[in-house]
């Protein structure tokens, strides 16, 4: 029988990751159409006992791909050991979430198992000849454009966090252990992994999430920001103008040139709303803009919205927020 | 040591997209075409280690005739010479087909040490070729450089890069293959002194017949849009369309002090009834 295969992302204190559960969703929702096989795959040095979690959410089989080599992420590595999985296996469809880690490595694997590879798919689909077919955004979100596979095995995809709901479906969660060949990696070194605790909810996988602009005028005046994103738990961002400005670091870049997001709340304060911005949170489901500017383009792409000083509105809704919880 | 730098041509940030009428690409009509935004920081690396270390820098370009721009281009920012491979079909080939042209081309190179690229196409919103280059050259990448030291005795490079919830630094013996992040320098513009000489700098074109595509495990058929792995069966211009609820001022459009607490009480009560988000 054919399989439809998740990879499970972890973090680094080994919890499978949301975007995982998400993945498991819309496989589930494939499974329904060509009554496939739902396998999780992990591939790592150590998965622990994820499977019952996994077939929480639909994992009929768990792949285990465990080898001491496979401690550090490192793409060529990874990539050998699920191509080796994969030859044996072979599965018509490969899923993952669209993260760093998979969109680093799977291109690799494409290449090594002849596979097709499209990222970043914001919905999936499947004919009643097994072929895959996603949608997702091209042209820094100006369009976006139904793709087909082709005649090509396995069909690989990544899925935009926060796109599918996780929704839990029984699955027996078997484990199944495989071995990895992993050839010698002397011509790639890890040298350091630094993980910087975060006060605050990964910008691509935020359930919510505050951005400042221009509009907020300094480092210190993005306290206003991470306040009232701390009220209800969210991710705090910014535009490429206030990174510009030097007001905070890049990695909290939303738009074009920085992250592309879809939490279920995206705030944008004191952002004017360029294209380029909104290709990065167009996919967001709800919208509240806040600026005093009344001709702001971003009040033209929002669902809610206050045009007002941000100086006088941000303390007055965090406190507000906080009367909520 | 020798540099590649494989350059992209996509239409400019600003520009309105429309589909063609055949449904399953973009009118090129009128369009403005750039370099790629992230293959600027991947050219102005380049430039800079050959500032510092006395590096060779060469352009890689794909795309049709009108990518020969965007390449001149790059030489004016400080590349020695260029390639471009010329394919009419580019675009409608796929990823993988598409890295297998450039790598065959840089394998014949023979002597390349280090692969500059951007982490990503703006346009196809992907950066899987550069990658897949890297796989089909069996060599080693860094993925979102931040920053990048090049030790030229040693023949390495060393990386830094952000991951899932920190950052980590990478080594990588040559030849190896890096992409470039926002963030890792400032690209310098071509200055007119720069442009003037780029016309004069060696380039080499290379129509994809000329390649020899059997080697590669290529035809002529894996080429253009019937022989992609996947094929765009349409595309769309999504439509904004929400309810643009802009709560505003009783005397002007902006909400006044006295106003403000209402406001936020308001957009509250909105967000948790009506929207049910928070």
């Amino acid at each position: 029988m054919s399989e439809i295969w998740v990879l499970v992302d972890t973090t680094a204190d080994g919890k499978v990751r949301n975007v995982t559960y998400e993945v498991l969703t819309a496989a589930v929702k494939l499974k329904e159409k060509n009554s496939a096989t739902v396998a999780a795959v992990f591939v790592g040095e150590s998965a622990g006992a994820i499977e019952g979690d996994l077939g929480k959410y639909g994992a009929d089989k768990v792949y285990k791909v465990e080898d001491s080599a496979l401690k550090d992420f490192n793409p060529s590595a990874y990539a050998s050991a699920l191509s080796e999985a994969i030859k044996k296996h072979n599965p018509d469809i490969i899923l993952g979430g669209n993260t760093l880690q998979n969109q680093d490595f799977l291109p690799r694997v494409s290449a090594l198992t002849s596979g097709g590879l499209v990222l970043d798919a914001v919905d999936v689909d499947i004919s009643s000849s097994s072929t895959l077919s996603i949608k997702r955004y091209r042209y820094s979100g100006k369009s976006i454009s139904g793709i087909t596979f082709h005649d090509v095995k396995p069909m690989i995809a990544t899925i935009r966090p926060n796109t599918f709901k996780a929704v839990e479906s029984a699955g027996a969660g078997e484990v199944i252990q495989e071995t990895a060949q992993i050839p010698s990696q002397e011509n790639i070194k890890v040298l350091e992994t630094k993980l910087v605790p975060k006060d605050r909810p990964e910008l691509t996988e935020a359930d919510k999430i505050v951005s400042g602009g221009r509009g907020v005028a300094s480092t210190e005046n993005f306290e206003l920001i991470f306040n009232i994103a701390d009220s209800i738990g969210a991710g705090a961002g910014a535009s490429r103008a206030a990174v510009d400005s030097g007001y905070v670091p890049y990695e909290m870049q939303v738009g074009q040139t920085g992250k592309v997001v879809a939490p279920n709340l995206y705030i944008a304060v004191g952002i004017s709303g360029s294209v380029q911005h909104y290709a990065g949170m167009g996919s967001s489901k709800v919208i509240v803009a806040i600026n005093k500017d009344p001709d702001a383009p971003i009040f033209q792409k929002c669902d809610y919205g206050i045009c007002g000083d941000l100086f006088e509105v941000l303390p007055a809704l965090t406190e507000e927020f906080k009367k909520l919880s | 040591m020798k540099i590649v730098v494989i350059v992209r041509q996509t239409p400019d940030t600003e520009a309105k997209i429309a589909a063609n009428s055949s449904g399953n690409g973009i009118d090129e009509t009128g369009l403005k075409w750039i370099l790629n935004p992230f293959d600027e920081f991947a050219v102005e690396e380049a430039v800079k280690i050959k500032e510092s270390t006395g590096a060779e820098v060469v352009i890689l370009g794909i795309g049709p005739d009108r990518a020969l721009e965007t390449i001149r281009t790059a030489l004016a920012m400080g590349g020695d010479s260029a390639i471009h491979i010329k394919d009419e079909n580019f675009g409608a080939t796929d990823s993988y087909a598409t890295a297998k042209l450039i790598a065959s081309k840089i394998k014949a190179m023979g002597d390349v040490d280090l692969i500059l690229a951007g982490k990503k196409w703006i346009d196809e919103e992907s950066g899987q070729v550069a990658i897949q280059v890297a796989a089909e050259l069996d060599i080693p990448q860094a993925t979102i450089a931040t920053k990048v030291d090049v030790d030229d005795a040693a023949k390495t490079v060393k990386v830094q890069s952000e991951i899932e919830g920190g950052q980590r630094i990478i080594e990588l013996n040559f030849p190896a293959l890096v992409t470039a992040e926002r963030g890792l320098n400032e690209p310098r513009y071509a200055s007119l002194p720069g442009i003037m000489k780029a016309k004069k700098k060696p380039l080499e074109e290379v129509t994809v017949d000329a390649i020899n595509l059997e080697e590669l495990g290529l035809a002529q058929e894996n080429l253009g849009a019937d022989g992609s792995r996947y094929k765009i069966d349409n595309i769309d211009i999504p439509v904004i369309n929400r309810s643009l609820n802009v709560l505003k001022g009783g005397n002007s459009d902006m909400v006044e002090s006295a106003e403000v607490q209402a406001a936020a009480e308001n957009l509250t009560k909105l967000l948790r009834e009506e929207a049910k988000i928070i």
